[in-house]
């Protein structure tokens, strides 16, 4: 199942990275995001690390959107969506390879969207870095988990992406919470209740969205049109 | 028997598509699906592969006759292309999702595949500028890399030039020689009635017709 | 082949609700005594609280009857999952109300980020979304399936969001300590009428919506039986 899942991740990458448009379009997005938020501020003033680390997982949370659509949207135009369900591996492959390359897209978008926040918005880096760029790693695998399954709902392009936004967003809440108080504290170096609990929250949401996405994932990817 | 279907039928929401079908698919016969447009013939096949679940009924896969062959290969009217591939490309992925052997998808099977459709000088070139009939060839050329003991045909012809149709005929009779069963929906079923062996024919969403090609007339449910 | 009439039940489980909803605006209004720092607005309370906890029973019965649905295929499922899901967003939304005029009045704000307000909330927004994807034209099979699996996700992420608000909040002036402390005999006593008075009304909503739901799949075969 594995080598299957990186089968279609490698593939999925090869399409958008190369030589398809999608990954700009979910990115032009997420940094028109963070500089419509830049204006928020006034001229001499600086957001403060909250409101930066809330619009850098705005952007992420938008542009995984997109990545997720697009990835889907890749296997209905010849019906290859078929093809994936004909191979001999269980269905669920598809769910992770997906994951595997909206995970890397995702990484891809925020390794841009950071330095954009920092420039816009006015940040520095902390001490506490490192533990930022953990938390993102974390967050984005429960994000990934949920869209990859939630994505599939745009089988036959009937829900568009204003629909998985809606349904997605609010799922996300504990993700992002937890994202910007700890990209707060990656700005600001200032987290006083600790970062241990809001970690120990995004892998619980990690493993539980992960596990639903196994379980789930069949019963939305199949060959009914 | 490589395929078995009994008592199937099935429901889209409220509405019957298809009810009662019982058919057996043997080794090395060519079956041909036949039927007036919306009889229920691509939904039929769509259960066979297993892409659709029976409402009722079973279908049941047999074990392919030497285990080195794929179960399955589908081939309908869409080409399940990625058009920003190659058409080398294309054909690699699917070898690799099938797990295909390492002999099965070095570089020189996969050229020999695609010199078989007469694809070979296009090999490295975006599928997405194929034509009809280019693409319908790499499509079956992802089919037969698979080696497929149960061959199911959804009018793989619709478009074709007669290059392309010459190539797949001749690929649909190499294939059952080599022993698979093959269930074919044509779009001419009278001129393809000759390469056939059974004809299995559905109208007014039940089975009308099945037996022997030889003793099918057409006319009975050209309606 | 399911019945098409409804169950007598139903309607007496309506009266039953009406009748023991009359009864609580007497407990509420005539014999619990008026709070003393609140005044009169404690009274909100009193709806509040029912609203709140049978919105959570609803997200649990969208959760129970998805994973029915999805294992048994039978459409009563479906139609249950549908109807306590509206009368969930329903209830939650004038939950939501209630609290908002009850913190206004008890802590000078709006709107707050007590971990329950907040879990309310991002669930309203869950289940709403939720009731948009069931209007989607799409087949009865792929809708009722992919709402099934919606339906389940979205009570998965209920415990999270309610662990991530009350951390949130931790970074807040907590701006009070606990709103349903310090009752009085007869307050309890009135609250837990309530209580299964809005039990009555929700089961009542719940499975009137439910058979409707059925009646209408219902006609819809009837209506494409006949023009086909």
């Amino acid at each position: 199942m594995l080598s299957a899942a990186l089968a279609i991740a490698s593939k999925d990458l090869r399409l958008l990275l190369s030589r398809g448009t999608g990954l700009v379009q979910a990115l032009l997005l997420g940094l028109l995001l963070i500089f419509v938020f830049s204006l928020s501020q006034r001229v001499g003033e600086v957001m403060g690390p909250q409101g930066a680390a809330a619009i850098f997982w705005l952007a992420s949370a938008f542009c995984q959107v997109l990545i997720f659509n697009t990835l889907f949207a890749i296997e209905e135009a010849n019906g290859a969506r078929f093809g994936l369900l004909l191979a001999p591996v269980p269905v669920q492959a598809v769910w992770l390879g997906k994951g595997i390359a909206g995970f890397t897209l995702l990484l891809c978008a925020q390794a841009v969207f950071l330095p954009a926040a920092i420039v816009f918005l006015g940040q520095t880096v902390s001490p506490l870095w490192h533990v930022g760029l953990a938390t993102v790693l974390l967050a984005d695998v429960g994000i990934v988990a949920l869209g990859a399954l939630l994505g599939a709902l745009s089988q036959g392009q009937a829900a568009r992406e204003s629909l998985l936004s809606i349904v997605l967003f609010p799922l996300l809440v504990p993700v992002l919470l937890a994202g910007i108080r700890v990209g707060a504290a990656a700005f600001a170096d200032d987290i006083p209740e600790g970062v241990e609990s809001w970690l120990g929250l995004v892998a619980a949401f990690d493993a539980l969205f992960l596990g639903a996405g196994i379980v789930l994932f069949p019963f939305v990817y199949g060959g009914e049109e | 028997m490589l395929l078995r279907l009994t008592r199937v039928a099935k429901f889209y929401g409220n509405r019957l598509v298809i009810k009662d079908v019982s058919f057996e698919v043997s080794a090395g016969t060519v079956t041909l699906l036949a039927g007036p447009n919306g009889a229920g013939k691509s939904t039929l096949l769509k259960l066979m592969a297993g892409l659709s679940r029976p409402s009722a009924g079973s279908v049941e896969h047999g074990a392919a006759p030497d285990a080195s062959g794929d179960a399955l290969g589908y081939l309908g009217h869409q080409t399940f292309i990625y058009p920003e591939l190659t058409a080398f490309e294309n054909l690699a992925f699917w070898a690799r999702l099938h797990g295909l052997a390492p002999e099965r998808c070095s570089e020189e099977a996969l050229l020999a595949a695609l010199e078989r459709m007469e694809l070979k000088r296009f090999a490295f070139e975006r599928a997405g500028g194929f034509s009809r009939g280019m693409a319908q060839r790499l499509n079956l050329a992802r089919v037969l890399l698979l080696s497929p003991s149960l061959l199911l045909l959804d009018e793989p012809g619709t478009g074709l030039d007669t290059r392309s149709m010459a190539i797949l005929h001749r690929e649909i009779a190499a294939a059952r020689d080599r022993g698979a069963g093959i269930v074919w929906i044509s779009h001419s079923v009278a001129e393809d009635l000759a390469r056939a062996d059974r004809v299995l024919a559905i109208a007014d969403k039940r089975v009308v017709y099945s037996g022997p090609a030889a003793d099918y007339v057409p006319e009975a449910v050209a309606c | 082949m399911q019945t098409n009439r409804l169950s007598p039940a139903m309607p007496l489980v309506g009266i039953v609700a009406g009748l023991a909803l009359a009864l609580c605006q007497y407990m509420i209004f005539v014999y619990a005594p008026v709070e003393q720092t609140m005044g009169i607005v404690q009274k909100i309370f009193y709806f509040h609280m029912p609203l709140a906890w049978w919105s959570l029973i609803s997200f649990l019965t969208v959760f129970v009857a998805s994973i029915a649905f999805l294992r048994t295929r039978n459409w009563k499922w479906d139609a249950l999952s549908g109807a306590a899901a509206e009368v969930g967003v329903l209830f939650s939304g004038l939950a939501l109300i209630t609290g908002s005029i009850w913190g206004r009045h008890s802590w000078g704000v709006w709107w707050t980020w007590d971990p329950r307000l907040t879990t309310t909330l991002v669930m309203w927004f869950v289940y709403a979304g939720y009731l948009v994807l069931r209007t989607l034209d799409l087949p009865r099979e792929r809708l009722g399936t992919v709402s099934a699996v919606v339906g389940i996700v979205a009570f998965l992420d209920v415990p999270l969001v309610f662990l991530s608000a009350r951390l949130w909040r931790s970074i807040h002036p907590a701006v009070f300590a606990s709103k349903g402390g310090g009752l009085e005999a007869e307050m309890k006593t009135t609250v837990i009428a309530c209580i299964v008075a809005f039990g009555f009304l929700w089961v009542a909503l719940t499975w009137l919506r439910a058979a409707q739901r059925r009646m209408a799949a219902r006609i819809d075969v009837l209506a494409t039986q006949t023009t086909i």
